[in-house]
């Protein structure tokens, strides 16, 4: 059964038969090595939910080193992204808070 | 006519330095002056016990009355000699309002306390500080008879101008025991008796006040001797240490705000020190015309320093050379270099100047006070909230679409990093062209913008009295001539090869660390400042100092008085005669020149108001100076203990050394001539 991106279950980074895969579009896994950096930028809006979930680096599990180096550094960075999700979006939407919530009333 | 004072201190208050009040000084004072009538105005209080005692003691009209801080300025409620009890009572309420420095009351306050303010004379602080003025002086102006002036400048200004409220000029003196002198500010007032009623009537009428009893506003009284001056032009005449230069001291001590320019002071006693100071005084003109001159190249500059094209020129190249080097190598990728990260870019993540401008404009249309109506005319007030909203919010989804894009930079920076550290294929080094682009374009303004500074040309030009104030901007002739505008001991020979090239003499500049960037836009192109004598070349030792004279004149529109001591002693006839007299008779017009001076042409040419003949005179042990005045045409001059001596016999005995010298010289004139 297909799951829609972001139900849980659906990881957006996960390792299997020794290498990495992140998860795409349309539902499926691909190899890390064709991770470009728009692919990047939706995971990076995973990470950003509520419901992320990866599976979390383990030099053991991954024989190809070039897998290694994109999976860990990525890993690291979209969880620790998903830590801090809600300072992320904050920061953003404290430009003109005044003048928004003023007008808004 | 009857001379009255209305400003009047005997109590310290708050307001004032402490004194010891002396009633046998006030009686000496009101004789002396021979005042008609007084008020006495404390600050913020009246003291009806002390107002009793000096209205019996007095030889004069003495009216009870009250200086009030209002808002912030000074006000004087003056009332009549009745009701005392009620007055003080009223005063009373002031007194509790204010209790320390600074404390006023409003106008609301003034009207809740005294009532009807039409049952006084209000007089305000007018051409005097702390004056009432804007919006006070609005709410009062009905009940408002005349405006107190501190000086015969201002009071003649405003004698003259029908739209203004008629002047008066009082001593605001306080009564104290050490006082030696006595203040010469009064108001000659032309009014039958001396009752508040009628002095309000006269004061409506500006003709009815004057400086003099007799002369209206064309003399004042100058020393509480009685001495009197002409409100216009004055000479001081005399021998030798007469009392001319003590004359001219007295009035600098007795007034404020006096121009005066001792003798000698503009003389070329040193040549090169004096060259210095007149140099220095330009420089520092120039220093501020070229400031403003050059402020908007500076900004322009400012941008231009952050550009380096050399690294640009660097980046570019080496994302050619790596991308072709990557072509050759296609067959050889390995694991590290074919993946998709090797060779990613960036995303562009600059920030969105526009949204956040449009944001601000938005704003302003819905926060402006100043065309509300015709934006409300235009737009419905709740749309633009609307408006400013969505584009609030659009500007977060911005925020966090960049902040998620830079953070995608990171890691793919990151990961770039560590796979290039494993292989030995070539990766493209990035480059961002639209900043290169921009950078190109922004050097080649630069460029054009500062060989137009370096264009010759005049860019102010002054006359003022013969002289001529020339301010030109073109390019360097040296490198000296950068040194010399920088002031450092820095060499500017390197860097000026490349001064053709606005840019490279830039980046030459930034090479050298002994200079700092913030002064680089002087350097750009020479701002001259000069000033030309009437013929166009460059002003002589002796031009320099009629310059500054005239500029010393010119200054003294400032002041309430001018004070000059002998002009003579550092200039020409010829100079004199002209401008000198012309500047001098011009700026007495509205307030009072003294001149001191043994000059003919001063002294006679330049037809005085008014002259006075300083005298030493010795009778056997007793040496007594005396001052003679009076019009140059009188006949004789008279001094204030109502001596008289020829005004003739004087004038050309200080002038012309004497009838037999002039004589003399005009006989020997005639002969040349013939």
């Amino acid at each position: 059964m297909l799951m829609t991106i972001g139900e849980a279950g659906m990881k957006a980074l996960k390792i299997e038969n020794f290498q990495g895969h992140f998860l795409t579009d349309e539902g499926d896994y691909e190899t890390v090595d064709k991770i470009d950096k728009a692919i990047l930028l939706r995971l990076v809006n995973l990470a950003l939910e509520d419901n992320f979930e990866i599976d979390n680096y383990d030099e053991g599990e991954l024989k190809n080193q070039a897998h290694q180096i994109i999976y860990k550094s990525i890993s690291e960075k979209l969880n620790d992204l998903h830590q801090k999700r809600n300072q992320f979006r904050d920061e953003s939407e404290r430009l003109y808070l005044n003048e928004y919530e003023k007008y808004k009333a | 006519m009857k001379k009255i004072d209305f400003h009047i201190h005997t109590v310290p208050t708050i307001s004032d330095a402490h004194f010891t009040f002396s009633l046998e000084k006030f009686s000496e004072y009101v004789n002396t002056a021979e005042l008609d009538a007084i008020a006495i105005t404390n600050h913020d209080m009246f003291d009806l016990g002390q107002f009793n005692d000096i209205a019996e003691e007095l030889d004069c009209v003495v009216f009870p009355g009250i200086e009030i801080n209002l808002d912030k300025g000074h006000i004087l409620v003056i009332s009549e000699n009745a009701n005392l009890e009620e007055f003080h009572l009223k005063t009373k309420a002031v007194t509790e309002k204010i209790t320390a420095v600074g404390d006023s009351i409003s106008v609301d306050e003034l009207i809740h306390i005294f009532g009807d303010l039409n049952n006084y004379l209000l007089i305000p602080h007018y051409e005097k500080k702390p004056a009432i003025s804007g919006d006070t002086l609005d709410q009062i102006f009905d009940f408002i008879s005349a405006g107190e002036v501190d000086s015969p400048k201002k009071f003649i200004r405003m004698a003259k101008d029908d739209t203004d409220i008629t002047p008066v000029i009082f001593s605001d003196v306080r009564i104290r025991e050490s006082m030696k002198k006595f203040p010469t500010r009064q108001t000659f007032i032309d009014c039958g008796d001396l009752s508040l009623k009628s002095l309000k009537f006269s004061l409506r009428d500006r003709n009815k006040v004057a400086l003099s009893k007799s002369e209206g506003n064309s003399l004042f009284q100058v020393f509480d001797d009685g001495q009197k001056l002409s409100t216009g032009l004055n000479i001081v005449i005399g021998a030798r240490s007469s009392g001319k230069t003590v004359t001219l001291t007295q009035i600098s001590k007795d007034y404020g705000n006096v121009k005066y320019i001792p003798q000698f002071s503009l003389v070329q006693r040193d040549d090169a020190n004096y060259e210095k100071e007149f140099n220095a005084d330009v420089a520092r003109k120039k220093s501020v015309f070229a400031d403003k001159h050059l402020s908007p190249f500076k900004t322009i500059l400012d941008d231009v320093l952050n550009v380096d094209l050399g690294i640009n020129r660097r980046k570019i190249q080496d994302y050619l050379d790596t991308l072709l080097k990557l072509a050759e190598e296609a067959e050889k990728l390995d694991a590290f270099s074919n993946v998709a990260l090797f060779n990613e870019t960036q995303f562009e993540v600059g920030v969105d100047k526009v949204l956040s401008e449009l944001i601000s404009s938005v704003r302003q249309l819905i926060e402006n006070i100043e065309y509300r109506e015709i934006i409300d005319k235009h737009v419905d007030l709740n749309n633009l909230k609307d408006l400013a909203c969505e584009l609030i919010e659009l500007l977060w989804a911005k925020a966090y679409e960049r902040k998620k894009k830079s953070f995608v930079n990171d890691i793919v920076r990151d990961v770039k990093n560590k796979l290039q550290l494993r292989t030995s294929a070539t990766q493209v080094k990035d480059v961002d062209l639209y900043k290169v682009m921009i950078e190109h374009k922004k050097v080649l303004k630069f460029n054009e913008i500062a060989k137009l500074l370096q264009t010759e040309k005049m860019i102010y030009e002054e006359n003022f009295q013969g002289f001529k104030v020339v301010c030109k901007q073109r390019p360097f002739k040296g490198p000296g001539e950068i040194k010399n505008v920088s002031g450092q001991k820095v060499a500017f020979g390197d860097a000026y090869r490349e001064y053709s090239n606005p840019y490279k003499f830039l980046v030459a500049l930034k090479g050298n660390e002994a200079l700092t960037p913030s002064e680089f836009y002087k350097y750009f192109a020479c701002i001259e400042y000069e000033i030309l004598n009437k013929d166009g070349f460059k002003v002589s030792g002796g031009e320099r100092s009629e310059f500054r004279l005239l500029q010393e004149i010119k200054d003294a529109q400032n002041y309430d008085f001018l004070l000059i001591d002998e002009p003579e002693s550092s200039f020409d006839n010829i100079f004199l005669e002209g401008e000198v007299n012309n500047m001098l008779k011009e700026i007495s017009k509205t307030m009072p020149v003294v001149i001191v001076t043994h000059n003919s042409t001063v002294g006679a040419s330049i037809n005085a108001d008014y002259m006075v003949y300083t005298s030493k005179e010795i009778k056997g042990e007793d040496i007594t100076y005396r001052r003679y005045s009076g019009h140059p045409s009188d006949k004789e001059l008279c001094s204030i203990d109502g001596k008289k001596i020829n005004n003739f016999q004087v004038t050309i005995n200080s002038l012309e050394a004497g009838e037999d010298a002039y004589d003399d010289r005009r006989g020997g004139y005639e002969s040349i001539k013939n």
